[in-house]
């Protein structure tokens, strides 16, 4: 009894369209990224010539904790086996990194590109782990579940151009309860040590996040003016993150719970200029709870309109009886 | 999906969400131990207590060489997990900064910051910097702030000598903004870096 309702939690039958929402999603994230750092790619991760910081160091940190985690050096050095040099095959990683976040975003080759765009991610990620931040712990989340997802999914270019056969509904539900659950660990850690702090019920907190360069976008004197505001938002903050893994459940709470969490990320990306954040965590929470609450949003307002359209016609006591 | 391979991934789901949760409570009770919170302090003991365990379920307690430790930080780092997702928690932290000041041998003096082409190489750079004033190695900070400096010097070539100036910010209150206090700066470290005239290496 307890098995089978482990089992259908866990194994619930599930379209394939979280996986268009993730795949899409993550290909436009990774083509931002690559398009944002293009200027500055080769001074981020070069090891020869002056960088912002060398990558042999930040390589040797990484070697000290452990030797498997794949990184550019290892493709920078196969390079050299075919007398690429190092700026010519860091240029060829940016190039790949960008046209992996295409082919994802068109559905082409998908498992493949799924794999390299995870791989060069990873790889530059953890080159540059000095200064590497949130969006990219999140970014490698969000490619390593695409990447063992089911795929490709009824929306992607490979399912249109080639014969594909249906994939089990219950392998996409087990692999969203992965997603899912793991936003929910997420949400729930990041609001309880919110929660701790003192200055996230008075609203200092909100107000030194928006006012700490360089992520002040938001002039203090404009914000100011809006203090009064500040407590109530960081308690909504405190509340929403750590409640998320209740109230996301909750077939009543979850569009109201999915839509002010992504109202939040908004809010963080045009406030405080984390753009890539903000789209990555939206990207993730809508391929996790976005399709059963537009389902469930859709499913009311039908039934809300017919409802009216029923009531609003003259002949709608003949239609019902 | 046969009964087998459910299990299979089951295992694989309740190994990996341990891991996760794991990873995230030895960040939390690690940021709370060394932080300021409302948590009181009779509850010192089990953050530190909840710091151990959860280090040693992680492997943070093997010799680095360990191939278990190695294993299991390999498989956080692929998989995106190996960090807490405690940000700007309890408190939000004040932003650190880099000054460079610049020494002629005609005894100018010329001030920069670092500087990157792109908006959001830009927040990258706050990271380091983030990172360096939390780095208690001061060797590998020194190292680090030498690679920044070197590229500062690309482009001040005649410059003799380069302080590099590390603070970290005081962020005001609502109520201090209010009675005219602003964000203030205090050093915590600084570096001299010599050069030679016509030579990139300093000494």
């Amino acid at each position: 009894m307890m098995r089978q309702r482990l089992w259908a939690f866990l194994f619930p039958p599930d379209s394939d369209c979280w996986v268009t929402i993730l795949r899409i999603g993550l290909g436009l994230q990774l083509t931002f990224f690559a398009w944002s750092v293009r200027v500055d790619w080769n001074d981020l991760f070069r090891t020869n010539g002056p960088g912002l910081v060398n990558r042999a160091l930040t390589e040797a940190i990484l070697s000290s904790e452990t030797a498997f985690t794949p990184r550019l050096g290892w493709l920078t050095a196969f390079g050299q086996r075919f007398g690429f040099t190092e700026t010519a095959s860091l240029s060829f990683i940016w190039f790949g990194l960008l046209v992996a976040g295409l082919c994802l975003l068109a559905g082409l080759c998908c498992r493949f590109f799924a794999i390299g765009a995870w791989f060069l991610y990873l790889c530059t990620v953890k080159s540059g782990l000095l200064f590497a931040y949130g969006v990219d712990n999140f970014t490698t989340i969000g490619l390593f579940y695409l990447m063992i997802a089911p795929l490709p999914d009824a929306w992607s270019l490979d399912w249109r151009l080639r014969e594909h056969r249906a994939l089990s509904p219950k392998r996409f539900g087990f692999h969203r309860r992965i997603l899912q659950l793991h936003l929910c660990l997420i949400y729930f850690f990041a609001g309880l040590s919110k929660s701790l702090g003192a200055d996230w019920w008075n609203g200092n907190s909100i107000w030194r996040a928006l006012t700490r360069p360089p992520f002040n976008l938001v002039s203090a004197e404009v914000l100011i003016r809006f203090a009064y505001l500040l407590p109530a938002i960081g308690i909504l903050v405190c509340l929403l993150e750590t409640g998320y893994p209740v109230f996301i459940w909750l077939r009543r709470t979850r569009p109201f719970w999915l839509a002010a969490i992504l109202l939040m990320h908004l809010s963080i990306g045009l406030t405080m200029g984390l753009y890539l954040f903000a789209s990555i965590m939206i990207v993730l929470n809508v391929a996790a709870f976005g399709p059963d609450s537009l389902a469930q949003l859709t499913r009311k307002l039908f039934w809300r309109s017919s409802r009216a359209s029923l009531l609003s016609d003259p002949d709608a006591d003949r239609i019902v009886s | 999906m046969s009964g087998g391979q459910k299990w299979i991934w089951v295992v694989a789901l309740g190994l990996h969400l341990f891991l996760i949760a794991t990873i995230s409570l030895q960040d939390i009770s690690s940021t709370l131990a060394n932080t300021a919170s409302l948590l009181p302090s009779r509850f010192e003991p089990l953050l530190d207590w909840t710091e151990t365990v959860t280090s040693a379920a992680i492997g943070n307690h093997l010799d680095v060489s360990n191939p278990l430790r190695q294993v299991l930080a390999a498989y956080a780092d692929v998989t995106g997990i190996e960090a807490g997702y405690s940000y700007f928690a309890p408190n939000v932290p004040g932003n650190a900064k880099l000054a460079f000041e610049l020494h002629y041998a005609d005894g100018r003096v010329e001030y920069d910051l670092p500087v990157v082409g792109g908006e959001a190489a830009g927040y990258r750079v706050a990271t380091l910097l983030d990172q360096l004033r939390t780095l208690h190695y001061g060797r590998l900070r020194e190292a680090i702030v030498k690679t920044l400096v070197l590229s500062v010097r690309q482009e001040h070539p005649d410059a003799v000598m380069i302080r590099a100036v590390f603070g970290v910010a005081h962020l005001t209150s609502v109520a201090e903004y209010r009675m005219g206090q602003r964000i203030s700066y205090e050093t915590l470290y600084a570096y001299d870096f010599h050069f030679h005239p016509q030579t990139s290496r300093p000494h």
